[in-house]
């Protein structure tokens, strides 16, 4: 059975038609064309589906599309400024080698910015946990943990408008 | 060469943007009009003839377009890892069988308009096996009349005839020493669990030709054993490899789905993307080889080993893949890293009704080292002496024997146990006052290990590039080297425009596309840098010479008063400089140059070597161990790109810290069925496990085979880990522990029992 959904993506208000039984993770990755959302399990283990729902983190392959009716969503393609534009987040991804394969990367700073949204100048102990249910198999998350914590210090420096 | 301008500096890799935005497209990102998907059913028994399928009733559910069998696809024998140059291959595998070997194997596949009927049409596919007897362990395996995994290889469940390395005179050896250690060590099952499932896309062109979009590490020998089995030439097999998301060697096998993958989109003649669940990656993915090594060695008052006497014996699991080659690096790496005259070593590799073990990071010198260097760390104690003392006075030098048979360059080994002891305060630490108070007991560990880089001479290996420069001075490298993340496109970009000296945003990089780059052996045995970067290099000098010959033409000078460094020709001793862009803008009545440089390398090897020390603190109330911080030294003869190189040791640390501490896939040994294959039950290491780590790369060793004597890093961080964390937990409470992974309950156990021996 299918189903019309009203949501917002991205700030884009969009209607998709789905199937009753498919997760939000596969209607963004398909219907909504948005594939940075990646698939590492698709049961809720590893983070790489790794949403901004409602202004929660959630794992998409945990949600039904359906229940995603009139939310509010934002996916790694939502973060960057404007075109040209990294966020300082991605800025700084690049610039500290957080990312190898890459795979897992749209979860990590989706999350990373979930945590700074709420709590602009975490500890290290702080970032480490925010990440957990976020696996990386490549990195060892030094890395990781370096470049979300330099770019709350930079965010600190700047003043919250710079993001 | 002075200064470098390029080599040596974490520049902006070429593959980030692309990441942190979320528009790189993997296999499974690219969507296609019309596309299938497929979808494969695995066995639920271990060992057994199938005597019928009937898939009348999934071919009739609507949706499903097409369902292959073991009778519906060709019937060729191959090898799972078929290298086109590799000197022991394992052939013994059919794109499916009538037989399965192992729980999970695939029976049949089905393609559907959507995963979900794919899915459900595998529920309505009917199979009825004869049970066969199995074998799930090495002894199993090897008891006399056991059952038989296959009826080909050297006899018994032998995937090949056993591997022995030998020269002195061990038993001479054993009489002059005066102290004699034997035990067994055990590693166990770990599995890499790349982020990204195995993935393939394929379809056919009107003319017959297959495009094939895979996330593999070795995509030409994607292309040629395609080709091959479904009777293709190669110029109509193309593969393509964009981004993928992780490999550490599993992603050189084939893992059945491509071929099967191809031949769905061959009989309903539409694009099929074939795409593995999570649990399809420990089913019908490669695990390490378990191993079992038995390992004597006699050592004098001082510290010399007199012999080394080893067996090895590796789980291949129910087909051989990477198993021959696993068994001669492993069995032949137990010849050196300490140095010894008389050794004897002796490996093997057994078939087993279980998943089948391939190429994983370390290749089978993780679990040689982890006995060898556990060994080393109790002989220091019998002798009374400092472990990294003991090491230090063994270690491969210069001109020693390596693996391989060539002689070592540099003392790479003794550099880093020197730097690690200075950077950790190791006598202050060896002098500690112990803190005995509370439930946590903290200990130090060393661990060492030196890598190959090349598969030579198991792999007769080459390299190919073609550089070319465009007419604005702009330089595109054509590379066959796969991108598995560990950013090598960066590194061979740096390095071109090093060699050329122009900005490395100037050069640009074309890979992953059969038809367009040069034939490339695939990205494993830590070699992309040492021979993709070399031979890049050399393609590089041509164009050069191209390059520098003009502009003296130009200028009316000698080539040799030619200067190029960061875009600007200069002539030497003169204030005349012009950019590379004004050399090579066409002027007037003369057409633009069209400069191509283009080189192949066929390379023997070169070793990395690394010592890590790791701090560990021991719960003795829960068993728990937890790493504290790992002091990691590398010597890989010259950093391109320190970020890169630093990440790789990382990663390779965390998956160490795995494989010692956490992950094992398991298998019901009455059954043969797979009990853990999802991230819940196998443990990893997780952001919170991670100890902090300070990574020192030495440049001491050199190589004249790598660009600029730079080696390889990809594997050794995982194989001095695993070691330095078993000696660490035995400085911190006493106790020894043989094998991998080292289980809290094992901890617990062992404290009791000690306590128990000592009332
Ligand atoms: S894909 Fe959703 S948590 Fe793994
Ligand atoms: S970068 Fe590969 S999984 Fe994180």
């Amino acid at each position: 059975m299918n189903q019309v959904i009203n949501l917002t993506l991205n700030g884009e208000p969009r209607t998709l038609m789905v199937a009753c039984h498919r997760t939000l993770l596969d209607t963004l990755r398909l219907e909504g064309g948005l594939t940075g959302t990646k698939k590492g399990c698709d049961v809720g283990e590893c983070g790489s589906c790794t949403i901004i729902m409602n202004g929660k983190l959630v794992n998409a392959c945990l949600v039904l599309a359906v229940e995603a009716n009139g939310a509010e969503i934002i996916t790694i393609e939502g973060i960057q400024r404007s075109a040209l534009e990294l966020h300082p987040l991605q800025e700084n991804f690049i610039k500290y080698g957080a990312a190898q394969c890459g795979f897992c990367t749209p979860g990590f700073i989706v999350a990373a910015k979930a945590l700074l949204d709420e709590n602009p100048r975490p500890t290290i102990d702080e970032i480490r946990f925010a990440m957990a249910g976020n696996i990386c198999r490549c990195t060892g998350y030094t890395k990781i943990v370096q470049a979300v914590d330099e770019t709350a210090r930079e965010m600190q420096e700047n003043g919250r408008e710079a993001l | 060469m002075t200064a470098f301008s390029i080599i040596g500096k974490s520049v902006k890799r070429n593959d980030l943007i692309d990441k942190v935005t979320g528009s790189a497209k993997y296999v499974a990102d690219m969507q296609f009009p019309g596309l299938l998907y497929g979808k494969t059913l695995r066995s639920n028994v271990a060992h057994a003839r199938i005597l019928r399928i009937d898939a009348s009733r999934a071919l009739a559910l609507p949706g499903v377009k097409a369902v292959l069998t073991h009778s519906d696809v060709p019937r060729v024998l191959h090898a799972g890892s078929p290298h086109p140059r590799s000197a022991s291959l394992s052939c013994d595998q059919y794109i499916l069988d009538d037989k399965v070997r192992f729980w999970g194997e695939s029976v049949a596949v089905v393609a559907a308009t959507s995963e979900e009927i794919a899915e459900e049409a595998l529920g309505l596919i009917q199979v009825e096996y004869e049970l066969l007897p199995a074998v799930f362990t090495v002894e199993e395996a090897l008891r006399p009349g056991a059952p038989l995994v296959h009826d080909l290889g050297p006899g018994g469940n032998q995937v090949l005839d056993p591997v022995t390395c030998q020269r002195g005179d061990v038993e001479k050896g054993f009489q002059e020493a005066d102290l004699i250690l034997e035990g067994d060590y055990e590693g166990g099952r770990p599995v890499p669990a790349y982020m990204e499932p195995n993935v393939c896309t394929c379809q056919w062109d009107p003319t017959g030709g297959l495009t094939v979009w895979i996330s593999t590490q070795t995509s030409f020998m994607v292309r040629g054993i395609m080709a091959e089995v479904l009777g293709l030439p190669l110029n109509k097999v193309r593969v393509l490899v964009d981004h993928m998301g992780g490999g550490f060697g599993a992603k050189q096998d084939l893992f059945q789905t491509e071929f099967l993958c191809a031949l769905l989109a061959r009989k309903t003649g539409r694009p099929v993307r074939m795409e593995f669940t999570r649990e399809e990656t420990f089913l019908g993915g490669r695990t390490r080889h378990p191993a079992r090594i038995w390992l004597k060695q006699g050592f004098k008052k001082d510290g010399t080993i007199t012999a080394r006497q080893a067996r090895i014996v590796y789980t291949s699991g129910a087909y051989g893949s990477h198993g021959p080659g696993v068994t001669n690096v492993g069995t032949t790496a137990l010849a050196s890293l300490y140095r010894c005259e008389n050794i004897h070593v002796v490996g093997s590799c057994v078939y087993t009704n279980t998943p089948i073990a391939g190429a994983f990071r370390g290749f089978g010198v993780v679990q040689a080292y982890y006995a060898l260097d556990i060994q080393m760390d109790e002989a220091a104690v019998a002798l009374g002496m400092d472990p990294a003392e003991l090491k230090l006075r063994n270690a491969v030098r210069e001109g020693d024997v390596a693996p391989s048979g060539h002689p070592l360059i540099g003392h790479g080994l003794e550099d880093c146990i020197r730097r690690g002891k200075e950077e950790v305060g190791w006598e202050a630490l060896r002098s500690r006052e112990r803190d005995e108070h509370g439930p946590v007991r903290r200990g130090w560990g060393l661990g060492c290990e030196m890598h190959g880089s090349s598969a030579y001479p198991g792999i007769k290996e080459q390299g190919n590039a073609i550089v070319k420069m465009n007419e604005d001075g702009t330089v595109v490298l054509f590379t066959g080297t796969a991108g598995l993340g560990t950013g090598t496109h960066t590194v061979q970009a740096q390095i071109v425009a090093e060699e050329i000296g122009v900005t490395f945003e100037s050069v640009s990089v074309v890979h992953g596309d059969t038809d367009a780059v040069p034939w490339d052996i695939g990205a494993f045995a830590s070699h992309t840098t040492y021979m993709g970067g070399r031979v890049a290099q050399m393609a590089a000098a041509e164009v050069k010479a191209q390059l520098v010959a003009r502009a003296a033409l130009q200028q009316a000078v000698d080539p040799s008063q030619i200067e190029v460094r960061d875009g600007v020709v200069s002539v030497k001793g003169t204030d005349r400089s012009v950019s590379v862009r004004e050399v090579m803008m066409p002027k007037r009545g003369i057409p633009a140059p069209q400069f191509v440089g283009s080189a192949t390398y066929h390379p023997t090897k070169s070793y990395s070597f690394a010592a890590h020390f790791v701090e560990v603190a021991v719960d003795i109330e829960t068993g728990a161990v937890k790493v504290l911080q790992v002091v990691p030294v590398h010597e890989v003869g010259k950093v391109i790109h320190p970020v890169a190189a630093a990440g790789q040791i990382e990663g390779g640390i965390q998956q160490g810290i795995g494989h010692t501490l956490y992950e094992d896939f398991q298998i019901d040994l009455k059954t043969g069925r797979s009990l853990n294959p999802n991230f819940v039950d196998y443990k990893m290491p997780l952001f919170m496990d991670m100890p902090t780590i300070r990574t020192v790369l030495l440049e001491t060793a050199p190589d004249p085979g790598g660009p600029w004597g730079a080696k390889g890093i990809g594997e050794d961080p995982i194989v001095a880990i695993g070691p330095a964390i078993a000696n660490a937990i035995y400085d911190a409470i006493g106790v020894r522990f043989h094998h991998y992974p080292i289980k809290p309950e094992q901890v617990l156990a062992a404290l009791q029992e000690r306590e128990g021996g000592a009332q």
